[in-house]
């Protein structure tokens, strides 16, 4: 009990200690770059200042002006996200289901995933015009495979005992999908969640600064057209700001879903046998 | 659909399980075929407990596969209650020896998963479920999930799971020997006192001739692999009930503990030898 007690209170100060040095960091890094470009060994013109990165956020926040544009950014993204990730899943589902079928295709499945997507964006913005679709199609593009690989993996590794001892149960097939392979490849599935949702707002900025109307790429790409050095830097981290939020939001649903998995940092023993 | 019930086929002197001249071969490397079991013939009288031992690697969860429906023998066939078995064995709850319950479901949600997909409403699928918690001790553990319980209680709850579905027949493969001694004590007690109130048949596969001697009727000796096959039927007549805590240290145990042991030494020496002559290849 003492010795549990113990690592507990060194747990927590361990954590405090990360905190503060992850805080400390940050504060270091902008106290260092706002005095170098203050005292002038750093040109602002090109380089900025933290000071006044922030007054321009406080001028998007508060003018409204940067609501609509993250917001098209933020749309783009989740549709890009919520199309990949169910074709994904599908396709997924399907080819660890159908060796035969995985056999066929996986050498095109390799193919389309090795093209570098940039190339694509022009393509898309050809096909599919400046709105939101193509940034869209940009999306689904780098989601679809992250997400597929990993429910094809989960499918594919489904733990066979459990499989068996759900038939011995009385398991039909669409019931074993319900009970066990769907489950068991959430576990997966949501494994590859943080970097795809990550990848789909990646997509979206990277297609609005290709071509776009609004949008966050787009705010990046004016300020880019007339050296604001200050608009790329504050668009960049409002951008980093909504992403964290998105992937705190990720976490707290995967906490809720996947509760029956121990925690990373170490499973708590039951206290009788 | 199966019309016999068990009793009507008791009365007509049918086995619940028969296994005639049942073969399992296997892909081996270099394309060639393993034989791990041969021209297994074995019948087992409904309610009766049957214990298999027999060298490890020789065939004996194999056999179980193969009477839970999970596996085809390459020739021969499987009966079930007279009717030559295809596809899963409804009839059988299995206790594998790995850990098998469903890791996203809490306990009691593994315990009512066979009366659930059997369509037995939610609210009478738990009430069952509880009272079989209740009496493998863990029902406080009701809303833990899996990896929170320690191996002990997991095939409590594996067992519960199985038994709450009333098969007729419960397949159990080595159920007790990853536990500590007092653990499995206990737990070899609960089993008797669950199966001594049923009907129910069971094949207990152990490599523990103690253990299989306290538990059951019937004590079956496989041969080492390749191409296993049951060398010796022995008839346990210790009276029941069991003091499993004592019945080690009875005259007659330790009589059909050396009648059994000397055959069941030469297979598990044969085994021995013909591993280390594959280790030396
Ligand atoms: N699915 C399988 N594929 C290939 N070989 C197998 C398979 N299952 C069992 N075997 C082989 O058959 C033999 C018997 O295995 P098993 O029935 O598990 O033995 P036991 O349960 O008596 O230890 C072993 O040599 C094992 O390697
Ligand atoms: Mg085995």
């Amino acid at each position: 009990m003492s010795e549990a007690g113990l690592s507990a209170g060194s747990e927590r100060r361990r954590r405090g200690l990360v905190t503060t040095a992850q805080v400390g960091i940050a504060v270091l890094f902008l106290a260092a770059w706002q005095g170098l470009t203050a005292v002038g060994w750093l040109d602002p013109f090109f380089f900025s200042m933290p000071s006044r990165v922030l007054v321009r956020m406080w001028e998007w926040v508060s003018t409204g002006y940067i609501w609509r544009h993250l917001a098209v950014t933020l749309w783009e993204a989740l549709l890009a996200f919520l199309l990949g990730a169910l074709l994904g899943v599908i396709m997924g589902f399907i080819l660890a289901r159908i060796r035969i079928l995985a056999e066929i295709i996986e050498p095109y499945i390799q193919m389309l995933n090795s093209i570098p997507r940039l190339i694509l964006g022009p393509i898309f913005t050809l096909w599919f015009g400046l709105g939101v679709a193509s940034k869209v199609a940009f999306g689904v593009t780098i989601v679809f495979f992250i997400v597929f690989y990993s429910t094809y993996q989960g499918v594919r590794e489904v733990d066979a005992v459990v499989l068996n001892n759900a038939r011995m149960l009385g398991a039909s097939e669409r019931q074993l999908l319900r009970h066990v392979l769907i489950p068991s490849a959430l576990s997966w599935i949501f494994s590859s969640l943080h970097t795809s949702i990550g990848m789909a707002i990646v997509g979206a900025v990277v297609g609005e600064y290709l071509g776009a109307a609004r949008g966050m790429g787009y705010l990046i790409a004016q300020a880019q057209g007339v050296f604001d050095t200050t608009g790329m830097f504050a668009g960049m981290v409002m951008m980093a700001l909504a992403v964290l939020v998105v992937d705190y939001l990720v976490r707290q649903l995967e906490r809720r879903l996947l509760r029956w998995k121990p925690a990373a940092g170490g499973a708590w023993q039951a206290d009788a046998s | 659909m199966t019309v016999t019930t068990p009793s009507a086929a008791a009365r007509e002197g049918v086995p619940a399980i028969r296994l005639r001249g049942a073969t399992r071969t296997f892909a081996a490397a270099s394309g060639s075929r393993y034989t791990a079991v041969q021209d297994v013939t074995l019948d087992i009288d409904e309610g009766r407990f049957v214990a298999v031992v027999g060298p490890s690697g020789c065939g004996k969860s194999t056999i179980l596969n193969m009477v839970a429906g999970l596996m085809e023998p390459t020739s021969g066939t499987v009966e079930i209650y007279g009717e030559r078995l295809q596809g899963i064995n409804p009839r059988a709850g299995y206790i594998f020896q790995q850990d098998a319950l469903l890791p996203w479901k809490t306990v009691i949600e593994n315990v009512m998963l066979g009366l659930i997909l059997r369509g037995v409403p939610r609210k009478e699928a738990r009430a069952q479920g509880m009272a079989w918690l209740e009496r493998v001790g863990l029902a406080p553990f009701a809303d833990r999930f899996p990896y929170q319980l320690s191996g002990g209680m997991r095939k409590r709850v594996t067992i519960a799971q199985h038994w709450v579905t009333d098969p007729d027949i419960l397949l159990m493969d080595e159920p007790f020997s990853a536990l500590d001694v007092q653990t499995r004590q206990m737990m070899e007690a609960e089993l008797l006192a669950i199966w001594s109130g049923s009907r129910k048949t069971v094949m207990f596969v152990t490599h523990d001739l103690e253990e299989a001697i306290a538990l059951a009727d019937e004590v079956v000796v496989m041969s080492a692999g390749p191409a296993s096959r049951v060398v010796g039927r022995y008839t346990v007549d210790l009276p029941r009930p069991r003091n499993l805590m004592d019945i080690r240290m009875e005259p007659h145990f330790m009589e059909l503990y050396g009648e059994i042991w000397s055959r069941l030494r030469e297979e598990v020496l044969k085994s021995h030898e013909r591993s280390r002559a594959l280790g030396r290849q």
